[in-house]
């Protein structure tokens, strides 16, 4: 039988928990195999594959909760922030290199300090360099230097998120009125 | 009756220009200048001209207050390029002139030639300022929504999406609809058919100054109707996916904050969380780091110095000397050190070796080095492995 190219390297990227990207030539083989990969990992594992258009990624029945959330508080601290020094968040998060140092000083003089202090990912400097590691390792920031790193696409999944979560908070509110 | 020359009226307007500057910006603010707030500009500057700018009629009197009459508003509306942006419904009443005037025209073509040239004149002129009031809005439109998104003012998110949402819904997408070409009962497509019926009648009209002005209204229709095209352009290309962008961007941070309130009660999207790790697998090492690091509450380290000489080993030469002396001769130098110290102690440790190998360079021994390279001993300490020859000691003097 005869597999999609890269095909070992896909399935222990995604079953390792990364995103892969488009800018990855692994991508195009996926995406070129979309309905065996979705078949693969059903009949295999019980997964679902999300084949986005630029990023593609697993989903399990349990899901890693934890890491999930302390993602979600991260960038809801730093959109926060952004915003709150006049950025447009959402260009920076798209564009922007982000330089430890500066997200240090984010999150040290953020109104959020309570959440920051009592969550372990993200306490302090050296936790949340830990957490950049983490991160890097699932594709979800790509590392441009010692003390640097850019979003990849994969934020899209965090940030739409949000937007749904707001549309749901805000749904309920209209229908509480 | 303005008694001053034009060009003094010209000059005083350039001598006193920040001062005036000051007065437009007031009133494009507060709708009307306030006599207080006039005093105050004119104090700031010293410029002592409430009197003439009543005089060369800049300014009216509106009971206590003041305000610039509508030529000079508009000129400073149009040097300094800051328009106050109609709302939509006051330029869609120029649909109504518009499309009145030409209703007339196509109905008294055959008649008066007089009244038609008026009509034709005023035709002009209401498209003109149509066309103007599309083009100031635009250009307003386009500074606010750039300063909306660079966020000069630094308004907060909840602030910002009001502001978004209000020039969408009142202004832009009301504007658009104005402009729309596809929309049956915008001006633009007004405009169009006007166009059609002046192109047929600046070649085809009996009277010859009639066919002129048609010609003139022909050409500044094609003119205005590139220049609507563009400003439509700019408001579908430009202003909606920028204004649209703020108001999305606020949603995302509305869903944040809401996150924000309560991070640990609410869902979460979902993600692969890795099931099976074998040992041997590359990623155990860092996907065990990844789990542990959750539950890590890491203390407070202290670090103290040790106790100054508390246990610290001291090495007693003379001790060591007369055991070494009673037990000559010794066959080999480096197991007696060995096990000397390991009768003393459980682990050979590196320091207290190093220090009884001292022992060699004692005055009343005499050492015999066996060269054979096999029969080198290994001598294991707590800290590395020693590979030492055979070192033999005797009494000096006695063979």
């Amino acid at each position: 039988m005869e597999f999609p190219r890269y095909h070992k390297d896909i399935v222990s990227d995604l079953m390792s928990g990364k995103f892969i990207l488009a800018s990855d030539p692994k991508f195009v083989s996926l995406k070129e195999s979309e309905e065996f990969y979705s078949s693969f990992f059903k009949e295999s594992f019980g997964y679902e594959i999300e084949i986005k258009t630029d990023f593609a990624y697993l989903l399990s029945y349990e899901t890693g909760e934890q890491l999930s959330r302390d993602i979600c508080l991260f960038f809801a601290i730093l959109s926060f922030e952004l915003d709150k020094d006049g950025k447009n968040f959402l260009e920076e998060i798209q564009y922007a290199e982000f330089e430890t140092e500066k997200l240090d000083e984010y999150f040290s003089n953020s109104s959020y300090a309570e959440l920051i202090l009592n969550n372990n990912q993200m306490k302090d400097a050296f936790s949340r360099k830990q957490f950049y590691t983490t991160l890097n390792r699932r594709n979800i920031i790509e590392k441009t230097g010692e003390n640097k790193f850019t979003f990849t696409q994969a934020y899209k999944v965090f940030i739409d998120f949000a937007a749904d979560f707001a549309k749901g908070k805000l749904n309920a509110v209209n229908e509480y009125n | 009756m303005l008694k001053a020359e034009p060009k003094t009226i010209l000059n005083f307007l350039a001598n006193y220009f920040d001062s005036l500057k000051d007065l437009f910006d007031i009133q494009a603010t507060d709708g009307v200048i306030q006599r207080e707030r006039l005093a105050q500009v004119l104090a700031e500057r010293n410029d002592n001209i409430e009197a003439t700018l009543l005089e060369y009629k800049i300014l009216r009197k509106i009971g206590e207050d003041f305000e610039f009459r509508d030529t000079y508003f508009k000129l400073f509306e149009f040097i300094l390029n800051e328009f106050r942006p109609l709302l939509p419904e006051t330029i869609q009443k120029y649909e109504q002139s518009i499309g009145k005037l030409f209703q007339k025209i196509r109905e008294g073509v055959k008649g008066d030639t007089l009244i038609l040239r008026s009509r034709i004149d005023d035709l002009y002129n209401e498209i003109k300022e149509f066309s103007e009031a599309v083009e100031k809005n635009t250009i307003r439109l386009l500074a606010e929504t750039r300063e909306l998104k660079s966020n000069v003012d630094k308004l907060d998110y909840k602030e910002k999406v009001r502001k978004a949402s209000f020039w969408i819904d009142y202004y832009i997408i009301p504007l658009n609809n104005i402009l729309d070409i596809n929309h049956v009962d915008s001006i633009t497509n007004k405009l169009f058919d006007i166009s059609q019926y002046t192109n047929v009648r600046r070649l085809n009209f009996n009277d010859e100054s009639i066919r002129v002005q048609f010609e003139k209204l022909y050409t500044f229709l094609v003119m205005t109707n590139d220049n609507l095209l563009r400003q439509s352009k700019l408001l579908t290309n430009e202003l909606l996916p920028l204004i649209e962008r703020i108001r999305t961007e606020s949603i995302i941070l509305t869903g944040w904050i809401e996150f924000l309130k309560q991070p640990y009660k609410s869902p979460v999207p979902k993600i692969f969380k890795p099931e099976r790790n074998y040992p041997y697998s590359n990623d155990m090492y860092l996907n065990a780091k990844e789990y542990l690091e959750q539950f890590i509450t890491e203390e407070n380290i202290l670090v103290e110095d040790p106790i100054a000489n508390s246990d610290k080993w001291v090495f007693n030469k003379e001790l060591y000397r007369s055991k070494m002396l009673e037990q000559l001769p010794i066959d080999s130098f480096f197991d007696w050190c060995g096990l000397t110290l390991r009768s003393e102690y459980k682990d050979i440790e590196t320091d207290k070796f190093f220090a009884l190998t001292g022992l060699l360079f004692e005055d009343d021994i005499m050492l015999e080095l066996d060269e054979n390279e096999k029969d080198r001993k290994l001598i294991k300490t707590s800290q590395m492995t020693l590979r030492v020859p055979k070192i033999k000691i005797l009494k000096y003097g006695i063979s």
